[in-house]
C-alpha cells in the first residue's frame, strides 16, 4: 500500500530500548496532502514512531525519509515536523501571542512579520482577542486551538498530532475533530495523528494504520479495517466484532455444530468475523444457520444498545440493536436466543 | 476559645519569642542610648549607628561581605541549575551518587569545612583573598541553589523543552528561551538565598579570610575587644540584609508553587 506522492517513508526501522524492542521493522509510507491515523493500545509503539519521524528518538535501524531526503542526522531543530503534544507543551511565561510567534522567532522572522502572521492564525482559530491572555487563563479547547496556531503558524508540510484530544470533555473532542478534518482539507498538508482512540482515529483519518506490539497489524481506509480486518488482533482492537472459530467444508462454515453458508473459503479450520451491527437476534429458533446464544446483559452504546451473549462453548457473542428491538426482545439474562448472520456480513481472518 | 487552640496559640508565640528575643534585644538596644544594655532603658539614639559607620574597617568590612557574597551567590546559582538540570534532562550511571556528592556540603561540620578550605586555599595561594571566600561560600552555596532549581524544574512539563526543539531552537536557544525562563523565579530566589547565606557566614569566612574580613568576622573582633553598642547596630543591619533576601527568596518561591 504505497501513497502516489510520497511524503516520508520508512524503511525497515527499528528502535529498541536495551532488549525492548519499541518498534520492529516498520516500513511505511505517508503521501503528500495525506490524513493518517496510527492507532494501536498503549505501548504499540504508535508515539514512538511519531517521535522518530519528529527527531526526538532516532532510530535503531533503517531510514527514515522525509520528502526524499534521509532524516536520521538531522536533529529535532532543523527538522520541519511541528509537533501538538499529548500535553499541549505551551510556553506557561508566554502570552497566548508569544506562544504563537515563538516558532517564527527561532526561525530569526523579524517583528512584524512574525506579529501579522502570528494574529494571521489566531484568527483563524477564533482567537482573536485573547492574543495577551496568559495560557493558564485558557480553557481546554483554546489550548488546544493556541497549540494548533503555534505549529501551524511557521505553515509546514506536515503536522505531527500526539493525542490531542485526549485530555478534552467529549463534546469538545467532537467539535476539535471537525476543526482538525476542515483544517487538514484546507491547508492540504499531511497530518500523521496517533491515538488509542478508534472514534478519532475512523472520524478523521483517510489511512488508518492499526499497531501492535512494535509491528504495523493492519493499513487500510477506516470502513476497510472496520469491515475486513486482515488479522484477530485487528477484529478484537477495533471491537464490537464476533471472532468465531469452526471448519469450513464446501463453501459452508460449522461453528459448534452449526452449518453456515460461507462461500468461496478454502476447506480448513477457519475464523470468521461478523460485525455485531451484522448480527441479528431471533426470539425462537430459525432453523438452520444460527447460533443459540443466552443473553448475559446490555450495554447503551450511543448508536444502539450492545447485547452480550454466551455461545455453545461460552465464546462472548455480541449483537447491535436498537431501543425498539430492545423492547421487543425483552431479554432477561440466561434467557436462550439465536444469533445470525448473512454469509456476506461474515469475513474470513488470514492470520 | 477552647483551651486546645489556646494553648497552640501560646505554643506558637513562645516559639517565636525564644526565637526572636536575642535579635529584638539586640535592635533595640542599638537604639539605646546607655553604654550597657540595661533596663530602664535610657533615650533614642542614632549615636551608635554613627560610630559604627565612621570606622574604615567596618565600612572596608561591608564592601568585602558584598562582594563576596554578590559573585558567591551568582557562582552557587549558576552551579545549582546546572546540577538540577543535569539531573532532570539526563540519566545515567551513578546518578544518585552524583546527587549525594552534589547535596554533600551542608553535611560537613562547619570547622572541619572551614580547616579543608585554608589548607587547600592556601596551597593555590588564595588563602586570605576574596576569591577565596567566594571559592569557600560557592561551595557552601551550591546545594541550596540546587535544591531550589530542582523543586522548579520538578515542575516543568518534560516535553516543554522538547516543544521549543520540535519548533526550530537549537538545544543552547531553547534553554535560553525555555528553560531559563520557567526557572526565573526559582533562580532569583536561590541567587538571594544564597546571597544570605555569604552574607552571614562565619565560620568557614572565620578560617579563609585573612586580613580581608567580611562582616561576620568583623564582629567578632570588636566583641574579643570589649561590648559596644556598636556591634548591635552592626548585627541589626546584617540582620534585616539577611531577612531580606531570605524573605524576598521565599515569597518567589511561594508565589510560583502555589499556582
Amino acid at each position: 500500500m504505497t501513497a502516489s506522492d510520497p511524503l516520508v517513508e520508512f524503511r525497515s526501522v527499528k528502535k529498541s530500548y536495551g532488549t525492548f524492542e519499541a518498534v520492529k521493522g516498520l516500513d511505511l509510507t505517508i503521501g503528500r496532502g495525506e490524513f493518517v491515523a496510527i492507532m494501536g493500545p498503549s505501548g504499540c509503539g504508535k508515539t514512538t514512531t511519531l517521535r522518530m519521524l519528529a527527531g526526538l528518538e532516532a532510530p535503531t535501524a533503517g531510514t527514515i525519509r522525509i520528502d526524499g531526503r534521509e532524516m536520521n542526522d538531522v536533529a529535532v531543530h532543523e527538522r520541519d515536523t511541528p509537533l501538538v503534544w499529548q500535553s499541549l507543551a505551551l510556553f506557561p511565561f508566554l502570552n497566548v501571542k508569544e506562544n504563537v510567534e515563538f516558532g517564527l522567532k527561532m526561525r530569526g522572522i523579524g517583528a512584524q512579520e512574525r506579529s501579522d502572521r502570528a494574529m494571521l492564525w489566531l484568527d483563524r482559530m477564533g482567537l482573536k482577542g485573547f492574543e495577551t491572555r496568559p495560557i493558564d487563563a485558557l480553557s481546554g479547547g483554546q489550548r488546544q486551538r493556541v497549540a494548533l496556531a503555534r505549529s501551524l503558524v511557521t505553515e509546514p508540510e506536515m503536522l505531527l498530532l500526539d493525542e490531542p484530544l485526549s485530555a478534552l470533555d467529549a463534546h469538545l473532542v467532537i467539535r476539535m475533530q471537525g476543526v482538525l478534518t476542515k483544517l487538514q482539507k484546507e491547508l492540504g498538508i499531511t497530518f500523521v495523528y496517533v491515538t488509542h482512540s478508534q472514534s478519532e482515529a475512523f472520524a478523521m483519518a483517510d489511512r488508518v494504520v492499526i499497531m501492535g506490539q512494535g509491528e504495523i497489524a493492519q493499513i487500510g481506509k477506516p470502513q476497510e479495517i472496520f469491515r475486513a480486518p486482515q488479522n484477530r488482533f485487528v477484529a478484537e482492537f477495533v471491537g464490537r466484532n464476533n471472532i468465531l472459530s469452526g471448519e469450513v467444508a464446501g463453501g459452508a462454515i460449522t461453528i459448534d455444530g452449526v452449518t453456515c453458508p460461507l462461500p468461496g473459503a478454502p476447506d480448513g479450520a477457519a475464523e470468521i468475523v461478523v460485525a455485531a451491527d451484522r448480527m441479528t437476534i431471533h426470539a425462537d429458533d430459525p432453523g438452520k444457520g444460527a447460533l443459540p446464544a443466552d443473553f448475559v446483559s446490555e450495554e447503551f452504546a450511543g448508536t444502539g444498545i450492545i447485547c452480550y451473549f454466551e455461545g455453545p462453548s461460552g465464546e462472548e457473542l455480541k449483537a447491535q440493536v436498537s431501543e425498539a428491538q430492545l423492547a421487543e426482545l425483552a431479554p432477561e439474562p440466561g434467557r436462550r436466543f439465536w444469533l445470525s448472520w448473512a454469509p456476506e456480513a461474515a469475513h474470513s481472518l488470514t492470520a | 476559645m477552647r483551651p486546645g487552640p489556646l494553648l497552640s496559640w501560646i505554643y506558637l508565640a513562645a516559639l517565636f519569642a525564644f526565637v526572636f528575643a536575642p535579635i529584638v534585644t539586640s535592635m533595640v538596644f542599638s537604639f539605646n542610648s546607655d553604654r550597657f544594655p540595661t533596663v530602664p532603658l535610657g533615650e533614642f539614639t542614632l549615636h551608635w549607628y554613627e560610630t559604627a559607620f565612621a570606622r574604615a574597617e567596618v565600612w572596608t568590612a561591608f564592601r568585602n561581605s558584598l562582594i563576596v557574597a554578590v559573585t558567591a551567590a551568582a557562582l552557587s546559582t549558576a552551579l545549582g541549575f546546572a546540577t538540577a538540570y543535569t539531573d532532570f534532562r539526563y540519566g545515567f550511571r551513578f546518578k544518585n551518587a552524583y546527587l549525594a556528592l552534589a547535596l554533600l556540603p551542608p553535611t560537613i561540620p562547619l570547622v572541619i569545612m572551614g580547616l579543608a578550605m585554608l589548607a587547600w586555599l592556601s596551597r593555590l595561594g588564595l588563602s586570605g583573598t576574596l576569591p577565596g571566600i567566594v571559592i569557600a561560600h560557592t561551595v557552601m552555596g551550591a546545594p541550596f541553589a540546587m535544591a531550589i532549581c530542582r523543586l522548579r524544574l520538578q515542575q516543568m512539563d518534560p516535553s516543554l523543552e522538547a516543544a521549543a526543539w520540535n519548533l526550530g531552537a537549537s538545544p543552547w536557544r531553547a534553554m535560553g528561551a525555555v528553560v531559563i525562563p520557567f526557572c526565573a523565579p526559582a533562580l532569583i530566589s536561590a541567587y538571594c538565598l544564597t546571597a544570605a547565606v555569604s552574607f552571614d557566614e562565619f565560620i568557614v569566612a572565620w578560617f579563609v579570610s585573612g586580613l580581608n574580613k567580611t562582616v561576620p568576622v568583623m564582629i567578632l573582633e570588636i566583641l574579643q575587644g570589649n561590648v559596644d553598642p556598636q556591634i548591635n547596630a552592626i548585627g541589626t543591619v546584617v540582620f534585616l540584609t539577611s531577612m531580606t533576601l531570605v524573605i524576598v527568596a521565599q515569597l518567589l518561591l511561594l508565589r510560583k508553587t502555589a499556582k
